[in-house]
């Protein structure tokens, strides 16, 4: 009797017990460090189906539509590896990015996988902020823009110029090749203002880069 | 022999009770309100704030001309160089920024309001949580 019942349970709970994962991912979390000429980048995601029955992915999501992932077949014998393919372009993205594919399938229970995929874009000039603005009637004082060189990697600001003479900017530099300030200071603030600064620097040599800042009395 | 047999019918359905209460219990914990991360604010209130709202699209140029929301301005990273000169010049300093993107598990959002806040100093920035989903009710 009893074991008829502890059958009767089991097969009422088996339900609500999550499978075990058959793929075996052999490296979910990948790094990278680029630079933005790179464009894009492409990682690579092996795994293995380690379980006995086929399984079978049925779907694959990323976390940005900057990142395609791809997948040579859907279903997978058991002791057979596969490759998700993720490619990445940056568009204009710097700095830190965390991408994000999820990975399902039709194994019952299973939550679905997460891969990781983090990229440092390089770039060999930061400038914070990118705008400078006022509001009408604001008293004018001087507003500052920093820029800083990536370590080991000198830049050095040849000049500054800006589109209106009603917003005039001007270099400071603090330590040649690394740190400058660009520094704007409004005529007046009695009307709307538009203002482009650009900096012109002498990287890479082959083509030196410009950067174009934003100033506004709004 | 029938009294034995509604005994263990009754047992079986007790024990058969108590995953249905967990389950429901879990569902209706799913089905409530997320809460909100950092920086984000829901569709309710941001339209309580009416016309200080400039809503700011994150999603691609095809889904943006597709459709937007009403006055949207784009602002994505896959175009940040060139789109962000006329953002600027369409931006009224007086209004709140709320950015969408698609919703669900998409990041561009999040990654737009934070490149507003650090790289133009405009700290009046937030992020709609659920996103363009929220808005059409999906």
């Amino acid at each position: 009797m009893h074991f008829r019942l502890f059958v009767c349970l089991v097969a009422l709970l088996l339900p609500t017990v999550p499978g075990r994962a058959q793929l075996k991912w052999d490296n979910p979390a990948q790094q990278f460090q680029r630079t933005p000429a790179d464009e894009g980048i492409e990682a690579f995601y092996t795994f293995r189906n380690v379980g006995k029955l086929p399984v079978t992915i049925t779907g694959l999501r990323a976390s940005c539509g900057c990142t395609t992932p791809h997948l040579e077949k859907k279903t997978y014998a058991p002791g057979e590896t596969g490759t998700v393919t993720a490619r990445f372009v940056f568009g204009d993205r710097k700095g830190p990015q965390h991408k994000t594919i999820e990975v399902s399938t039709d194994e019952e229970g299973a939550p679905p996988v997460v891969l990781d995929l983090r990229v440092l874009i390089h770039d060999p000039l930061s400038i914070e902020p990118t705008l400078v603005y006022w509001k009408r009637g604001e008293p004018g004082e001087a507003k500052t823009m920093q820029l800083t060189a990536e370590a080991g990697q000198p830049v050095r600001i040849k000049n500054v110029i800006s589109s209106n003479p009603r917003l005039p900017a001007k270099l400071v530099t603090v330590k040649a090749g690394e740190s400058y300030v660009v520094s704007v200071k409004p005529a007046d603030t009695a009307q709307k203002e538009v203002g482009e600064i650009f900096v012109l620097t002498d990287f890479p040599a082959d083509a030196p880069r410009t950067y174009i800042l934003q100033a506004r009395v709004k | 022999m029938i009294a034995r047999l509604l005994r263990q019918l009754a047992f079986v359905l007790v024990l058969a009770l108590a995953p249905a209460l967990v389950s429901g219990a879990w569902q209706l914990a799913w089905k409530k309100e997320e809460p909100l991360a950092p920086g984000e604010v829901r569709l309710a209130t941001a339209r309580e704030w009416g016309d200080k709202v400039q809503w700011v699209d994150a999603r691609s140029r095809a889904k943006y001309e597709r459709t937007h929301l009403p006055g949207a301005l784009l602002l994505n990273e896959d175009e940040w160089d060139t789109l962000v000169k006329p953002f600027i010049d369409e931006w009224d300093s007086d209004k709140t920024l709320v950015v969408y993107c698609d919703g669900g598990t998409c990041d561009a959002s999040h990654a737009v309001a934070a490149r507003i806040r650090k790289e133009l100093s405009i700290p009046d920035v937030y992020v709609l949580k659920g996103g363009f989903a929220e808005w059409e009710g999906k």
